[in-house]
């Protein structure tokens, strides 16, 4: 298949979110199990055969919403929700909520009485990473969370299963971070649109297809000539990549895309699990390990740090946050961050938004202008 | 408006709170460190190795009853907090980078502890406050307690309370002392079933104490829990309230009605909202909220019992659970309505407030209601608007009467 084939492809995966999921469900007979992202180990609801579905939220008629969630409740969340009221998620026999804010943790409930689901689960991660009580404890409740599944299935998960789901996401986190290295030695290869909308699809479809698709990709790519082009080198941080069209202003505008820690970004792709190890353990082990977002500061690797650091390594020339209106971890996040950059000299600009309409003129006159103060004309 | 008896322990109340804050600002200076607690945590442990817990939520409360939460505020809100974050958030925040401080500064930490029981918001506020007075931060957390407690999770939460206390030794340079922990115990549990005791009050007919009345005695058991001086000071109380049923002194005048209130109160509007029920000679009876600290710990097993105790609070439990409480409370104080205050601040007791108002009337069939608006900002009231939700139930509570 071409590269212009398989990019197409799955962006119509991305615009039909349902599509993928609906074909399975009718070839395999099987069950689909949500997960509200991210941060969810799908290896387990796949390694249980179920079908996970990461609902990244979308242009849903909030209305639907008003009788159950208040105004200043997340739009992911509305929308998500807004979306199941809508039965634009009726084929989802299972959900699973993963806790990283008072929105997810209470929302579980309000789920259950609005928009009831035979299984509906709460991954209770812990909140702090750098004690021993912490894996111990996310040890037991990837267990629990495994019990869950099996009781949903009727069947057993065997450790044989785990690792097998565990070597497939890792194929597909490996492949997916080559991507990432492709489009940023050869951006005009592969643009950021076209990065995060395949990121964007890994939610949506399954993981044996998409690494297929993906090897492809990559080895059309790997025979493409590098066209050398000077881009301006951004990172975006946040909790969600929203509206996938700022990609578009930022490509028209010579951005180049070069890190994030966004949860339908490098967080999805980021760390490994071992594979020698005892899966649940493993599972564990990598949850510990992944970037710091709004939801974990570990003392350890501070997020302003790592923001800092990761901006040196990649020779990053601005940040752009791009914060979802009523994400609160993000907000108490945010000035400290950003005086951090500001004081390692980096350029920032705070985006705020909100899955509600489509993305304002406003977004991409703000891209436009950054863009041209830290990129200067020669660069572009 | 109607004529109140003032209570003799406010007397005592003010000489208390005076005491706290100055001992707030001597501890620094005579080298006892002040660890910032959140409201719901394990303080004994604070207490049994001699260091200052301070509250900064209580901060945020006063704010609010001052009216200058929204001033406050400000500050935060100019650095890019939201203000759609929790208001004792922002006053605490707000408070660090304000040049004015018109309702004193807020005791600065020199180690901060958080726990997540309540909320997700504390650690993320405490977090900002460990980087803006660059102190150490330790977070105490509790998973959610889905349905029955689950013995991992209790364990975990026990782990912690270890963590905690190896680290407190490091702080301190001193062994942890065990007996003092059980005699901080032991007057934890006095001062809440003390507490307890005046609270239930509220379930005579007439009651001589009501949910407002707790709102105001409610300092010193989140501040003082742990030390003789609570205990005297509900007991105190008790002795009061007792007093004053037996002379006729009840909470309003000719009260006809009783009803459940969800759940912190509007620090600012406490006066209005008291005037306003009890012009209506509704008493609002009951709240989860002031129950909140209803500890009772075994002195047989500290640590095991604080971590049940801390872990299974309340706000921590599924939403099916809190619904049953609310009916518990509803039933047990004989309510005849409820009132739902769905606060913008506080996301963990305010979602779900609109679909467990459904479950509750139809469980009861009791008139109910949710108004919204901001526990401490004023920014977020309206008057019209929250006067436009409750008249219409003072109405139904009158005709469900007839
Ligand atoms: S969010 Fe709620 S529980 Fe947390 S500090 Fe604010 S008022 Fe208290």
């Amino acid at each position: 298949m071409h590269k212009e084939e398989i990019i197409e492809f799955l962006q119509k995966v991305v615009e039909k979110p349902d599509w993928k999921v609906r074909e399975w469900k009718e070839q395999e007979k099987g069950k689909a199990v949500g997960f509200l992202l991210t941060d969810v180990p799908e290896e387990l609801i796949h390694a249980a055969g179920f079908f996970p579905y990461g609902i990244s939220g979308g242009r849903a008629r909030m209305e639907f919403a008003d009788a159950h969630l208040q105004s200043w409740t997340c739009s992911f969340v509305r929308s998500s929700l807004s979306l199941a009221l809508e039965g634009k998620l009726d084929f989802l026999d299972g959900l699973i909520i993963p806790q990283t804010c008072d929105t997810t943790r209470n929302v579980s409930g309000i789920w259950q009485h609005a928009n009831p689901l035979p299984f509906l689960q709460e991954y209770r991660l812990p909140r702090q990473v750098d004690r021993p009580s912490a894996r111990n404890y996310l040890i037991y409740e990837l267990n629990r969370l495994k019990e869950e599944l099996e009781k949903f299935s009727g069947r057993k998960i065997t450790e044989e299963k785990i690792k097998e789901s565990i070597a497939l996401y890792n194929d597909n986190r490996n492949l997916l971070a080559r991507l990432f290295v492709l489009h940023e030695q050869n951006p005009a290869a592969i643009s950021n649109r076209e990065l995060y909308t395949i990121i964007e699809a890994a939610l949506l479809m399954p993981v044996e297809i998409l690494n297929k698709y993906l090897n492809g990709l990559i080895e059309a790519l790997e025979n493409e000539e590098a066209a050398p082009k000077s881009k301006i080198r951004l990172f975006i941080s946040g909790t969600l990549l929203e509206p996938l069209e700022i990609l578009d202003f930022i490509d028209e505008n010579g951005g180049l895309v070069v890190g994030d820690d966004l949860k339908n970004g490098s967080r999805y792709i980021d760390a490994q699990v071992q594979t020698n190890d005892d899966p649940l353990a493993a599972l564990a082990d990598r949850q510990l390990k992944r970037i710091p977002g709004a939801f974990y500061d570990p003392p350890h690797n501070p997020r302003r740090h790592f923001l800092v650091k990761t901006a040196r390594d990649k020779k990053v020339q601005g940040v752009i946050f791009l914060h979802l209106r009523n994400c609160e971890p993000e907000n108490y996040d945010f000035y400290d961050n950003m005086q951090a950059l500001e004081e390692s000299g980096i350029p920032a600009i705070r985006i705020e938004t909100e899955f509600v309409t489509a993305p304002s003129g406003q977004i991409r006159t703000r891209v436009e202008a950054f863009l041209e103060m830290i990129g200067g004309e020669g660069n572009v | 408006m109607f004529k109140r008896v003032p209570f003799k322990t406010a007397g005592l109340m003010k000489k208390l709170m005076g005491e706290y804050y100055e001992k707030g600002a001597r501890s620094q200076k005579e080298g006892i460190p002040v660890a910032w607690m959140t409201a719901v945590s394990p303080v004994e442990i604070i207490y049994a190795a001699g260091l200052f817990p301070y509250y900064p939520e209580n901060f945020g409360a006063l704010a609010g009853a001052r009216k200058i939460a929204d001033k406050l505020s400000l500050s935060a809100e100019a650095k890019g907090y939201s203000h759609d974050l929790c208001a004792y958030a922002r006053c605490g925040i707000g408070d660090a980078y304000a040049t004015e401080h018109p309702v004193g500064k807020i005791v600065e930490p020199n180690i901060i502890f958080a726990c997540n029981t309540q909320c997700g918001t504390l650690p993320k506020w405490f977090e900002v406050a460990s980087r803006f007075y660059d102190v150490p931060y330790f977070l105490l957390d509790s998973p959610l307690v889905g349905g029955e407690p689950e013995e991992a999770c209790r364990d975990y939460f026990l782990q912690q309370l270890k963590e905690m206390i190896a680290y407190l030794e490091e702080v301190t340079g001193r062994p942890f002392d065990y007996d003092r922990l059980r005699e901080v115990l032991h007057l934890s549990n006095e001062a809440c079933r003390l507490w307890n005791e005046v609270l239930d009050t509220a379930a005579r007919k007439p009651a001589p104490f009501g949910f407002f009345d707790a709102s105001f005695h409610m300092a010193p058991i989140v501040t003082w829990r742990g030390t003789q001086e609570a205990v005297t000071y509900y007991r105190e109380l008790k002795k009061e309230v007792d007093e004053r049923d037996k002379a006729g002194i009840y909470a309003i005048p000719e009260e006809h009605f009783k009803v459940y209130f969800d759940h912190i109160p509007l620090w600012p509007r406490l006066r209005w909202f008291s005037e306003l029920f009890a012009s209506h000679h509704t008493l609002v009876a009951v709240s989860q909220y002031t129950h909140s600290w209803s500890y009772s710990f075994d002195l047989e097993r500290p640590l095991e019992s604080l971590a049940a105790n801390y872990l299974e609070e309340f706000v921590n439990r599924s939403f099916d659970y809190r619904v049953q409480l609310k009916l518990n409370f509803i039933e047990k104080y004989g309510c005849d309505g409820f009132v739902f205050f769905s606060n913008r601040s506080c996301k963990s007791t305010g979602l779900g407030l609109y679909d467990k108002r459904n479950i509750v009337a139809e469980k009861t069939g009791l008139p109910g209601v949710v108004f919204e608006a901001d526990m401490s900002d004023e920014r977020f009231f309206s008057e019209e608007q929250v006067l436009g939700r409750l008249e219409p139930f003072f109405e139904q509570l009158k005709s469900a009467a007839r």
